[in-house]
């Protein structure tokens, strides 16, 4: 370290202290896991080797590690976009699960299309499903004040019996083979490939990822999403449209959720059937939160809990290790990255005075 | 708005309000009445079962209420409920003794409430990013640490209560229940009581409406809200411990199924009030048995559009389409001394 | 900081302890057989939920467990935890040469045919999965769950006294548990036209309709105070909420499913008189031997639907009633019983 310069010095400071927090939160969310897991008789070196050896062991396995990951940062970006704004979108799930639906019933219903044409319809119709999905807590926050962390969570269990619904009724597959609710295959010329090893899916989420970084950090309009964020009323009399700006933070937050669902369907699944798509939205709070709302950060945290799940049944097959003890690190390591004063006590680190989320707060209208 | 003098109509003095939850009450009273008449044991049936789904909820919006008059916005409630079901289950299948299973229920409620205050109110953790972060972890570590196999030595059985149950409907009703029923029905009384009626309401509410001033007043806002999240931890133990002691008396990975926010929808239909979040859960209950009642009738309907009904209701009433309802002032904002 | 990273760490280790005081399961494994020859190896990839679950994956991995008492071979289950993971969790037993490879649900068909058709090696027990034309490799075990679900009815038409019998069902959105209650209701009216059967779907998702047991039990409760005195429960946990607490009540009757589930709900014995089952342990051993003995069939195969035995309650069974069950069989085999639609 004697040899660096000052300012290549400066600049691993910099980058270190943006990601001590989270990074001390892995290691202390780990060190939990085995503890549970050593006290439950089991070897958590070998657990964490397999883990380890089931996400990056071949080629094949870092595939599914990119295959989970995908909706992990579409939703993670939905989540991370709306505390920029102050917002807490419980709802992702919810609005990715009608982008998947949508986008599943575009790409069965819609034959005869070529795929350069069939692909970006699917993925649109599901990008406006989320978006319109995620617009209806929004237009409730701007002009009744309604809470959004209640009616997306109620707004959730409303999206789970529509699609039930609709995949046990009218868009039911009928195939003579089939028994269970579900809807028909998509046609070949909506699925989604991979380049070699790398599902395109996941380069369309990366470059999303950028595009929301780039928009959040050069565009008035992230300026000003920022600014709602961080101090509501005082950006209200700097002349911004607040409302406007709820409105179309969790608009743009459901149509990331609900292009992550089409991505999902069209990529991964191959046609929307119910529990395929269960939790995802949910970890994108863990993604946004691990990434501190940085949406390039989303890209690594989304690896990050990609690899746990794409390596936990390898885990479960060669060490004997229950599936759960991966919900247990995670919610530890969400444990404390939020409550980064728990890993600033035990290190006995400093605060640094820096801009923290402000979700607002309680249901209530003001 | 407009200052002009007030017009008083020759009905002005008459107490509207009031007047609308009499004439509900008896619409009420007389649709049971009229159903009771024709199939005495269908509606006692209906009744029963409203209040057995109702008293989970119950207890969890008493937990939202505590905390979130004292200031504190929980949305863990889900998980409280969850690990609670799970210790005192765990404790009734180790030691059968209900009573105590029944103390380790609400210890663990309190001790997850504690844990939540401790996030929100010493390390200005926000309070929803803490429920939330309760409710994985309750998942996963109730997941986890579940043994299969483990069987229950018994449940909470019904105490009548002596000539009071042999009262025509509400006798088999209310005077005829398992204890923790009585308990969350008490309790409905009493936290009405104790936050309306008492010094320790009036600085609860003052806490979480304006603790800046109640400071001044020489309130410790801390204390006042640590302690209500306590209170609260046990009321949502108890709707754990009901589950699993009095319920069903079985313990299953994600059993809650989503009661705990439910109830966070109760107490915002109930306005944070005790009594009419009560109301509102035994609503709940009554829409949840009369769809198994249709069904039992033979009459079929697409369940996944009454399934919704419960959160469509919330929304449209968070949202102030109908019976506006208003969060106290200063909750989920941390308190700073300065 | 160091004091303070190591008290943290020792808070964890207690708290570890107290937690870990109960060891949770984990796979088992057979050590390999002291067969110098390659050892025969049986997997078995559950649906979604755990092997334990009471129903389909625990039956279907007792199976595999009854087959190992008399062939000796090595066998390990892995959970599903999430349904994407189908492809991947049939795959590591393929990695590791195993020759059988069980897998649970329907849900699970397209993932099995797809590893049967890259595998022409490996046979597949395909529980529940009914193939619409034949797979190679694939034993699709289905099952005919209304017959069982049909004598479940004419046992309860025949024992009850009220003349109101109940089923309590988990979701409509699952066939064979539409086909249970098709049986239930067409067998005892079968028997008595008049008879008063009243049944309910949980209302909820895929997700909460099989592990809600509190509202399998509040229902069996509402369905007992008008008069119900035969509680048949089909739907996984939800309906074993609904036995344990049919068992509260003196005189009462109930009626399992999927399995015998007086050994699986010990707390229902005070009622459970039988239990509508398909028998998936029996069919699963049954093809695993055909395997071992290297005739393992393709295509559908139908496994047994019965009723379980009727323990402590074989005396309130009465020759009459075993009598009319029969009929009831042969009745329905000779497609003489007219079932409703749902």
């Amino acid at each position: 370290m004697e040899s660096v310069t000052p300012s290549q010095n400066n600049w691993l400071q910099k980058v270190w202290f943006s990601v001590r927090i989270p990074f001390l939160a892995i290691i202390l969310a780990l060190i939990v896991g085995a503890v549970v897991l050593l006290v439950s008789g089991s070897n958590p070196l070998e657990a964490y080797a397999q883990l380890f050896k089931g996400a990056f062991g071949s080629l094949k396995n870092f595939q599914r590690v990119l295959e989970k990951s995908t909706p992990l940062i579409f939703s993670g970006l939905a989540v991370a976009l709306g505390f920029k704004a102050g917002l807490f979108n419980i709802g992702a799930q919810g609005q990715l699960l009608l982008g998947a639906i949508i986008a599943g019933f575009v790409g069965f219903s819609i034959k005869g299309l070529p795929s350069y044409v069939h692909i970006p319809l699917a993925l649109l119709c599901g990008i406006v499903a989320g978006a319109l999905y995620g617009a209806i807590p929004g237009l409730l926050k701007a002009f009744s004040g309604a809470h959004e962390v209640i009616t997306t969570i109620m707004l959730n269990y409303i999206a789970i019996n529509l699609t039930d619904y609709l995949s046990d009724g009218p868009w039911k597959d009928m195939s003579p083979g089939n028994i269970v609710s579900r809807l028909p295959a998509i046609e070949e010329s909506a699925k989604i490939g991979t380049i070699g090893p790398v599902p395109i899916g996941f380069i369309v989420a990366v470059l999303i990822a950028f595009l929301i970084w780039f928009v959040i950090n050069r565009t008035t309009f992230g300026f000003e999403i920022n600014s709602v964020g961080l101090n509501p009323h005082a950006s209200k009399y700097a002349g911004m449209r607040t409302k406007v700006l709820i409105i179309a933070a969790l608009i743009v937050s459901g149509a990331l959720a609900g292009l992550g669902g089409a991505v999902e369907t069209q990529g991964v699944v191959g046609r929307y059937q119910p529990g395929f798509n269960a939790g995802i939205g949910f970890d994108g709070i863990t993604v946004a939160l691990l990434a501190r709302n940085s949406p390039i950060a989303v890209i690594a945290s989304s690896l990050l809990l990609g690899a746990m799940k794409g390596g936990a049944n390898t885990m479960q097959f060669y060490a004997n290790v229950p599936n759960e003890i991966i919900d247990i690190i995670q919610g530890t390591m969400l444990l404390f990255v939020t409550a980064e004063m728990v890993v600033r006590w035990v290190f006995k680190m400093r605060k640094r005075s820096e801009t923290e989320i402000t979700v607002t707060a309680g249901w209530g209208q003001r | 708005m407009i200052s002009e003098t007030v017009k008083r109509g020759p009905f002005s003095h008459i107490n509207w309000k009031l007047w609308r939850s009499v004439i509900l009450a008896l619409l009420i009273l007389a649709a049971i009445l009229f159903f009771n008449a024709r199939n005495p044991a269908e509606t006692r049936a209906v009744l029963r079962s409203t209040l057995r789904y109702a008293v989970p909820l119950i207890l969890g919006a008493l937990c939202g209420i505590f905390c979130e008059r004292a200031g504190i916005v929980n949305i863990g409630i889900e998980g409280q409920m969850l690990l609670s079901a799970f210790t005192s289950y765990m404790t009734n299948a180790w030691t059968g003794n209900l009573m105590f299973s029944l103390f380790v229920g609400m210890v663990t409620g309190s001790i997850v409430g504690l844990f939540l205050a401790f996030l929100s109110i010493k390390l200005k953790l926000n309070q929803v990013i803490g429920g939330t972060v309760i409710n994985i972890l309750a998942a996963g570590i109730t997941g986890y640490f579940y043994q299969v196999g483990t069987t229950t030595k018994g449940k909470f059985a019904s105490i009548p209560l002596g000539p009071l149950a042999d009262i025509p409907i509400i006798g088999p009703l209310l005077f005829n229940n398992p204890p923790i029923t009585y308990i969350a029905i008490v309790l409905v009384i009493v936290s009405q009581i104790v936050l309306f009626n008492t010094r320790w309401g009036l600085r609860t509410r003052a806490v979480g409406e304006h603790p800046r001033a109640a400071d001044t007043l020489g309130v410790d806002v801390f204390k006042i809200r640590y302690l209500n999240v306590l209170i609260g931890g046990v009321m949502a133990g108890l709707a754990g411990a009901f589950l699993t002691l009095e319920g069903v008396g079985l313990f299953e990975r994600g059993m809650t199924n989503g009661r705990g926010f439910i109830a966070l929808a109760v107490m915002i239909f109930g306005k944070w009030n005790p009594i009419s979040s009560a109301m509102a859960a035994l609503f709940f209950g009554f829409a949840n048995a009369m769809q198994t009642q249709l069904q039992f009738m033979g009459i079929q309907i697409a369940h996944q559009f009454v399934g919704m009904i419960p959160y469509l209701l919330t929304i449209i009433v968070v949202s102030g389409f109908v019976g506006r309802s208003r969060a106290p002032a200063a909750e989920g904002i941390p308190y700073e001394k300065e | 900081m160091k004091k303070r990273l190591f008290s943290i760490l020792a808070i964890l280790l207690v708290a570890g302890l107290v937690l870990g005081a109960c060891t949770p399961k984990g796979t088992d494994v057979k050590p390999p057989a002291d067969d110098p020859a390659k050892t025969f190896k049986v997997g078995l990839v559950t649906d979604v939920g755990e092997v334990d679950d009471k129903s389909f994956n625990q039956a279907s991995w007792e199976g595999v467990l009854a087959a190992q008492k008399d062939l000796s071979f090595e066998s390990k289950y892995i959970e599903t935890k999430d349904a994407k993971d189908y492809d991947a969790n049939i795959q590591l037993f393929i990695d590791e040469g195993f020759d059988v490879i069980v897998t649970v649900g329907f849900a699970l068909g397209e993932a099995t045919h797809k590893a049967a058709k890259a595998n022409p090696e490996v046979a597949f027990i395909g529980v529940d999965q009914f193939q619409g034309e034949v797979v190679p490799g694939v034993a699709g075990l289905i099952f005919d769950e209304a017959l069982s679900g049909l004598l479940a009815g004419v046992l309860a038409a025949e024992i009850t006294q009220s003349n109101v019998i109940a089923a309590v069902l988990g979701t409509d959105l699952v066939p064979p548990v539409v086909n249970f209650n098709r049986g239930y209701v067409g067998g005892s009216k079968w028997v008595n036209p008049e008879i008063n059967v009243i049944s309910t779907y949980h209302p909820g998702g895929m997700d909460v309709a099989f592990t809600d047991p509190e509202w399998g039990a509040s229902t069996a409760k509402q369905a007992i105070e008008q008069g119900a005195d035969v509680i048949f429960a089909a739907g996984g946990k939800t309906g074993n909420g609904a036995l344990i607490e049919t068992a509260e009540h003196a005189g009462l009757f109930c009626i399992g499913v999927d399995t015998d589930q007086w050994l699986t709900v010990p707390e229902a014995h005070k009622c459970l008189i039988s239990s509508a089952t398909k028998d998936i342990s029996d069919s699963v051993v049954a093809l695993i031997n055909l395997a071992v003995e290297g005739k393992f069939p393709s295509g559908n195969y139908l496994g047994g639907s019965s009723l379980a035995p009727f323990h402590d309650f074989e005396s309130v069974v009465t020759d009459e009633i075993r009598t009319k069950l029969e009929e009831a069989k042969a009745a329905y085999e000779a497609n003489q019983i007219e079932l409703p639609e749902k």
